[in-house]
């Protein structure tokens, strides 16, 4: 009994972790899918929506929600300069060009940090917080752990109505299916580029920001991150959502059974190699498309 | 023929530094820019020419430094044999990267090669029983050439060395099968040309190199430690492909001298040094985006 219990400790933290990934892959996925741009910095996007958690809340003190609304405002503003001064330039170019230049702002913007914040790892402390422990059955759970679930439950919920039912929605999805035809029906492509930004840093700042207050944010908090998070864009496959949802919360659960029943040196190593063997045996990955676009 | 006369200038000037009584440092980082040049001209036999991209040099750049140090650690063998040991070890990489991972294109190539270079990375700090984890390992500076002017003839020769075999490579039969598969793969095969071999010769080829540059980088630093070897290097390795201009040989050598010698430019800035190092990657590919070597033939063209 007590080894079952122990399962479902694992599981639990592997749903923990698993949602951190699943929101900073959904704005990755999205990325990818609707302008093809393959975005390195995204785990400086997460990294610095912890420093923004962080720096709201040292110096304004609000409560929860205004400062997470703090934080999607800034990353989301911050993921619309990215668009304009980074990867505006390089639209229609070789993709290569987009991933070096995505390269050297995660460089940018991690050493950027160093210099902002110091090394000093910090963590995010709020009133407005459950400091208390919840106890489900013989799981227990810190309040900011349930409280990343929660918010990326109500985030993707959100974020999945919208795509399905707004006229933006509309117009990213038809971006994602057919850039040249939604061009034609009238689709605004710069300002689906713009948008998918926002929203995509914003989430991954969002993610920054909850993780902060369970882990410690640093300037290389995102670099595993990200190369994390592109795992879970492959094994749900490139552009899909949905996908992206199950592979991030999956990865999160395997992570967490690989490293308590098999030894943690193996955690983080493990994602990479589903990786390898899925686009051996299953390029299009989990949910996604069989037709390759050209 | 102005270019033999130049290259001819800038061999005897390059030979003749140590002489001049140029200082360490200087000599260190030339050492280091030779290197590089190794693994920026290995790495566009693959990018430029084969067409084919990959996040994974710095990762066979790691094994063949690894393969050194723990030849010399549990054999006590040295430089000369770890040499050869090293590319053919880091060549059987590429070989069981390759063989499966050259059926795909584009940005998944792109990320297999990420998802390899990650794993290394993480082994090679890891396993500390066999690789030292993330305090490394030390390895012995080569008999004949311990003193940093006396290395630079190794290095320079070694550099040269791949500088020339690349050359011949690219005007070779395989060379024109790399730029067929480039420029159009399923033409390329229709003409009967082996693909997925001729890209994989390419791909073995560029990591048997980095190998190479890899034991030496171990032998010049007199040790490794896994964030030498960070899918970052691997990432300036690519940047300073492109930035040179990839396809054209002196293209990836200017860039591997610019991308290793500006941050120690730099000096004086030291603590913003990577910032603009990422300022920069990203002003080049914006502004620059054939490359260096490529926008300078553009506007002589004009």
């Amino acid at each position: 009994m007590d080894s079952f219990n122990l399962f479902l400790q694992f599981l639990a933290n592997g749903v923990v972790n698993g949602s951190g990934y699943v929101l900073v892959a959904v704005g990755l996925t999205l990325i990818f899918g609707i302008l093809g741009v393959v975005n390195f910095a995204h785990g400086e996007f997460y990294m610095l929506g912890g420093y923004a958690a962080v720096t709201a809340a040292y110096f304004l003190g609000w409560g929860l929600l205004p400062t997470f609304l703090i934080v999607a405002v800034a990353l989301g503003l911050f993921g619309i300069l990215s668009e304009r001064i980074v990867f505006r330039p390089l639209a229609g170019k070789d993709a290569t060009n987009a991933i070096i230049a995505s390269f050297g702002l995660s460089v940018l913007l991690q050493n950027g940090a160093l210099l902002v914040f110091g090394a000093q790892p910090q963590t995010l402390r709020l009133d407005g917080m459950a400091q208390t422990a919840f106890q489900i059955g013989p799981v227990f759970l810190t309040g900011q752990r349930v409280l990343i679930v929660l918010a990326t439950l109500v985030l993707v919920s959100i974020l999945m109505l919208v795509l399905r039912y707004t006229w933006t929605g509309r117009a990213l999805r038809a971006m994602a299916q057919h850039p040249m035809v939604a061009q034609i029906s009238g689709v605004h492509v710069r300002r689906v580029s713009v948008v998918t930004f926002a929203v995509g840093a914003a989430l991954a700042g969002i993610a920054g920001g909850l993780m902060s207050a369970v882990f410690m944010v640093q300037p290389t908090s995102g670099s595993m991150l990200v190369l994390k998070a592109f795992t879970v864009v492959i094994l749900g496959g490139m552009g899909s959502v949905g996908g992206a949802v199950t592979a991030g919360l999956l990865l999160g659960i395997i992570e967490a059974m690989v490293s308590g029943y098999l030894g943690n040196e193996l955690r983080d190593m493990i994602g990479f190699f589903l990786v390898i063997v899925m686009l051996l045996v299953r390029p299009q990955g989990l949910f996604g498309r069989i037709t390759e676009r050209s | 023929m102005r270019k033999p006369v130049s290259i001819l200038l800038l061999c005897l000037l390059l030979l003749l530094l140590p002489v001049l009584g140029s200082g360490g440092y200087l000599l260190n980082i030339i050492v280091m820019i030779f290197i590089f040049v190794i693994l920026a001209v290995s790495l566009d036999l693959v990018m430029g020419w084969a067409g084919q991209i990959s996040f994974a040099h710095a990762a066979f750049f790691g094994i063949g430094a690894y393969t050194t140090a723990i030849m010399e650690r549990d054999l006590g063998t040295g430089f000369w044999v770890n040499l050869p040991s090293g590319m053919v070890v880091a060549g059987l990489f590429g070989l069981a990267l390759g063989l499966p991972a050259l059926r795909l294109r584009g940005h998944f190539l792109a990320i297999v090669s990420i998802a390899f270079q990650t794993i290394v990375y993480l082994a090679l700090s890891q396993w500390t029983s066999f690789t030292g984890g993330q305090y490394g390992l030390s390895v012995e500076p080569v008999p004949g050439f311990q003193r940093v002017g006396q290395f630079y003839y190794l290095a320079l020769a070694l550099a040269a060395l791949t500088v020339v075999l690349a050359w011949a490579l690219t005007h070779s039969r395989v060379g024109a099968a790399w730029q067929a598969i480039r420029d159009d793969e399923v033409l390329a095969r229709a003409i009967g040309l082996h693909t997925t071999s001729s890209k994989l010769l390419a791909f073995v080829i560029a990591a048997a190199l980095a190998g190479g540059a890899g034991v030496l980088v171990a032998h010049h630093i007199r040790g490794v430690t896994p964030d030498d070897f960070t899918i970052l290097v691997s990432a300036s390795i690519v940047a300073m492909v492109i930035v040179g201009g990839q396809g054209t040989l002196w293209g990836p050598l200017l860039g591997a001298v610019v991308l290793t010698a500006l941050p120690e430019l730099l000096g004086p800035l030291a603590s913003f040094k990577l910032v603009i190092f990422g300022a920069l990657m990203i002003f080049m590919i914006i502004a620059m985006p054939e490359g260096v070597l490529g926008a300078w033939v553009h506007r002589r063209r004009r």
